[in-house]
């Protein structure tokens, strides 16, 4: 009897965390939209330079890659911390999301750097349509990274004195699939921001 | 019971959920790696590269969503899938119509070629040297020639779509500007026209009607044409 009951409630707690996982999808969704919108603005704008430099002089494909590669690995450690966090290992939590955090700060200092180098030249937003485009591209992606780190580092915290709890574990999720999202519209700014002005003609 | 089975295919799934990640990423890293060096070694060039990298970037798009979102695995979350489709939907949508709807602006509202059609409505033949296509077949041509600020012909009698040449044999720079009625006009689809020293200028005679034009540096230099249908 008892036992039944806690089956029970253990579904509807299951039904409740499918719902805010699908609310979260949507709201993920309709931040896709808002890039699909920045990205075609990138793609209007991007030989619009005003007689300044072009996207190809300015910018950097290695330095692109290197981005790429860390946040490909930190979608990978967010995904295995997800796994410990659903087999309830703490430590593992703690060492997965741990070196998440550290990759996403890596990414974060490199597209500062890359930001620093360019508004230390001279190129800002305000040089040309084409930086203005860049700059809020790539800054609105760089925003998200940085909530991403923000709440990574709370629910860290929050791990770390709870202990890994039903709520602990949702917000885990939650931001897993918003890491992963990131990750997969920064495949697109590396394909079309820092590969493609450089196919030759 | 029911507890226990579900810890059991918990467990099998852990160790699935695990290999998929990594697949994931072993062919996110590949699908990254190759179109960084098709581009950088310059591998092929041109649209089809193009297409290959960003088909590259679609393919890996997928390999995420699946292996690492995990987007239709299991029985639970088919909105998930619907409203990721719906989503995609918008997105070529928003991003082909913009960039179709600004390729054609561009292609018909360049400068260049809002000039062409500002040329043909005002008939004029010819600009920077190139035909635009306006007043073809008619074109006697009609020449003044400046020398020693003595202008040869001070009057001219052309038909429409006829070329009108101001040729400045002196050494100083001239400034054409046009009067009709008293007042100062266009002709040609130009306010004033420079002509240098030992240069010419043609004016396709695109207006009907009597005008005079004038040096506006030597007003002495000064002549005037009448344009017949």
């Amino acid at each position: 009897m008892n036992d039944s009951l806690a089956h029970e409630t253990l579904n509807h707690e299951a039904a409740a965390d499918d719902r805010t996982m699908f609310g979260f999808w949507v709201y993920l969704m309709t931040d896709l939209l808002m890039f699909a919108v920045l990205f075609a603005v990138y793609a209007v704008l991007r030989d619009s330079t005003f007689g300044g430099p072009t996207a190809s002089d300015l910018l950097n494909p290695d330095l692109a890659l290197i981005e790429t590669l860390l946040l490909l690995t930190s979608s990978f450690t967010v995904g295995i911390g997800m796994l410990a966090a659903k087999q309830l290992k703490k430590d593992q939590v703690m060492l997965w999301f741990g070196i998440t955090f550290v990759l996403g700060i890596a990414f974060l200092s490199l597209e500062l750097y890359e930001f620093y180098e360019l508004i230390h030249e001279g190129h800002t937003m305000q040089s040309s349509a084409f930086l203005s485009a860049f700059f809020v591209l790539l800054g609105t992606h760089g925003i998200h990274i940085i909530s991403g780190l923000l709440w990574m580092g709370i629910i860290l915290v929050f791990v770390a004195k709870r202990g890994l709890t039903r709520s602990n574990v949702r917000k885990l999720a939650l931001l897993s699939l918003f890491w992963h999202f990131l990750d997969i519209v920064w495949i697109f700014i590396f394909t079309v921001v820092y590969l493609m002005p450089f196919i030759g003609v | 019971m029911a507890e226990n089975i579900k810890n059991d295919t918990t467990v099998n799934d852990h160790h699935g959920a695990f290999r998929s990640y990594l697949l994931g990423l072993v062919l996110s890293l590949v699908f990254t790696i190759i179109p960084y060096y098709m581009v950088t070694r310059q591998i092929a060039t041109g649209n089809a590269l193009l297409l290959t990298i960003l088909g590259f970037a679609v393919v890996q798009m997928f390999v995420q969503i699946f292996f690492f979102l995990h987007l239709g695995r299991g029985p639970k979350p088919l909105y998930n899938i619907v409203f990721f489709f719906a989503t995609a939907g918008l997105i070529v949508l928003v991003v082909g119509a913009s960039l179709i709807i600004m390729d054609n602006l561009y292609r018909n509202m360049s400068p260049q070629e809002l000039t062409t059609r500002l040329a043909q409505e005002e008939n004029i033949a010819e600009l920077n040297g190139k035909p635009t296509g306006a007043c073809q077949g008619n074109n006697a041509n009609h020449t003044v020639i400046i020398k020693d600020n003595q202008v040869s012909t001070r009057h001219i009698s052309a038909q429409l779509c006829d070329t009108l040449v101001l040729t400045n044999n002196d050494s100083s720079d001239r400034e054409f500007v046009f009067n009709s009625q008293g007042r100062t006009v266009s002709y040609g689809g130009m306010y004033n026209i420079p002509v240098k020293g030992g240069r010419y200028k043609s004016i396709t005679m695109n207006e009907i009607g009597i005008f005079s034009f004038r040096d506006s540096k030597n007003p002495e230099v000064t002549g005037h044409f009448e344009v017949e249908p």
